[in-house]
């Protein structure tokens, strides 16, 4: 018997289905510029004091739902999940973005989308996965302007996996700034 | 007749050379047709320690098993923070994959092998299984020390819920928890990482489990003959779980009606 745990945090808060998992964030503000030198410290492995990220940067919450495990090294874009998914799998991943983009062209789309098979693409991901597909949606929810980005393990079930993604995203609940 | 028999011999074991012969380059050409078709890895697995046998593995004092005859606990998802502040929520129960989670504290002598192993980069895959190392919440630890203990990339979740969840007795404790049934499997406690691993491969069946061994892989055709069955139920509406697939055995003799399950799963 599983529960449905529900996860919560940033303005986020999903009731999660059986089988998926999530986690939210905000990284941490950088507090020195990338250069050359540190990125190839990150690149190595190495710590980084600075953190990842320019400064001035604006830090929003990211929210990461997947029904496989989520590594604990991740890009906003699920790079370093989205290697380990297999045909079953998918990824859903609400990036947040700043205020300054909040009635922008962009980001016009008023709630967060539900997605259709049709608008998912292998040249939809961020980098490019044998057998995946991905598609991407600019949106307002709840007054942050956002991106909703979603990865499935195999684009021959889309219909099934996208169905399955759209079952996961009428649970998310998001709150105002 | 000596010549004979000489004669004999000599041509019974070049047949047999030659049979011998060809039954390795079938097996050959076999592994390797099913390597092509996804099938496992045949490289055989990465010994257990660095001197290739199963170290000692004793129960801490204070940590007691299961009573005999009785099923292990149910295991429990874990819920927490990690050290950025990110909020967790990782499934163990219900899913695919086993978990292994490691109890550990910042504070303790006897987890000092581990983070030494850690930061080592000591912790190997475990097969297909996922590990996490697990603290009381930050209200319980010293967030700055564990910051220092803990390498980057370690999936770490502060929690202090599943360490009364689990019923963890002490640090540093380490619990194998099945991921289809949801029952923890194994548990107990050691003083490194290499000796906690022979616990882990008593939970998973001795020489089940290594470092860096492949979970069982099902060849590429069967995996995909399954998501076809599934492609076929699932679009007749059969869901998991649907009732359908726990009925009783139908009287196949009986015509099929309109409100019979045979016809209504259609």
């Amino acid at each position: 018997m599983t529960t449905e745990p529900t996860l919560t945090g940033h303005g986020f808060s999903v009731q999660l289905p059986a089988a998926w998992e999530g986690r939210v964030y905000r990284r941490s503000t950088p507090v020195a510029a990338f250069s050359p030198q540190n990125r190839a410290s990150i690149a190595a492995g190495e710590p980084s004091p600075a953190g990842r990220g320019w400064l001035g940067e604006h830090i929003n919450a990211v929210l990461h739902l997947a029904n496989f495990p989520l590594p604990a090294d991740r890009g906003d874009y699920g790079s370093g999940a989205v290697e380990a998914m297999t045909a079953r799998n998918t990824f859903v991943a609400l990036v947040e973005f700043g205020q300054e983009c909040l009635g922008t062209a962009l980001y016009s789309s008023i709630g967060l989308p539900r997605v259709e098979p049709r608008r998912f693409d292998p040249n939809g991901l961020q980098r490019r996965i044998p057998g995946q597909s991905g598609c991407q949606f600019f949106f307002t929810e709840a007054s942050r302007p956002m991106c909703l980005y979603v990865v499935l393990g195999s684009h021959r079930d889309v219909d099934l996996l996208s169905a399955q993604v759209n079952r996961v995203l009428d649970r998310i609940k998001v709150d105002a700034p | 007749m000596t010549v004979l028999i000489v004669v004999e011999t000599a041509v019974l074991l070049v047949l047999s050379v030659l049979v011998v012969g060809l039954l390795r380059s079938y097996a050959t050409v076999l592994q390797r047709l099913h390597r092509l078709d996804g099938g496992v890895d045949p490289a055989p697995p990465a010994p257990l320690s660095s001197a290739g046998a199963a170290p000692p593995f004793r129960t801490a004092d204070g940590v007691v098993g299961p009573p005999e005859g009785q099923e292990w606990p149910v295991g429990q998802d874990i819920a927490g923070v990690a050290l950025s502040g990110e909020v967790v929520t990782a499934r163990t129960v219900g899913v695919q994959h086993d978990t292994v989670l490691v109890f550990l504290s910042s504070g303790c002598a006897g987890c000092a092998g581990f983070w030494e192993q850690l930061a080592a980069g000591g912790l190997p895959p475990v097969g297909t299984s996922r590990v996490l190392v697990v603290t009381k919440g930050p209200d319980e630890e010293s967030v700055a020390q564990l910051s220092q203990l803990s390498p980057p990339g370690l999936d770490l979740v502060m929690s202090s819920a599943a360490w009364a969840d689990h019923r963890v007795p002490g640090s540093p404790y380490v619990i194998v928890i099945d991921g289809v049934t949801g029952r923890i499997k194994g548990e107990g406690s050691g003083t490194s990482l290499s000796q906690v691993s022979a616990l882990i491969r008593q939970a998973y069946g001795d020489g089940a489990w290594s470092p860096g061994r492949r979970g069982m892989v099902k060849p590429r055709s069967d995996a995909d003959r399954e998501v076809e069955v599934d492609r076929a139920l699932l679009a007749s509406g059969i869901d998991p779980g649907h009732p359908s697939l726990y009925l009783d055995i139908v009287d196949t003799s009986l015509p099929a009606t309109a409100d019979s399950p045979s016809a209504a799963g259609r």
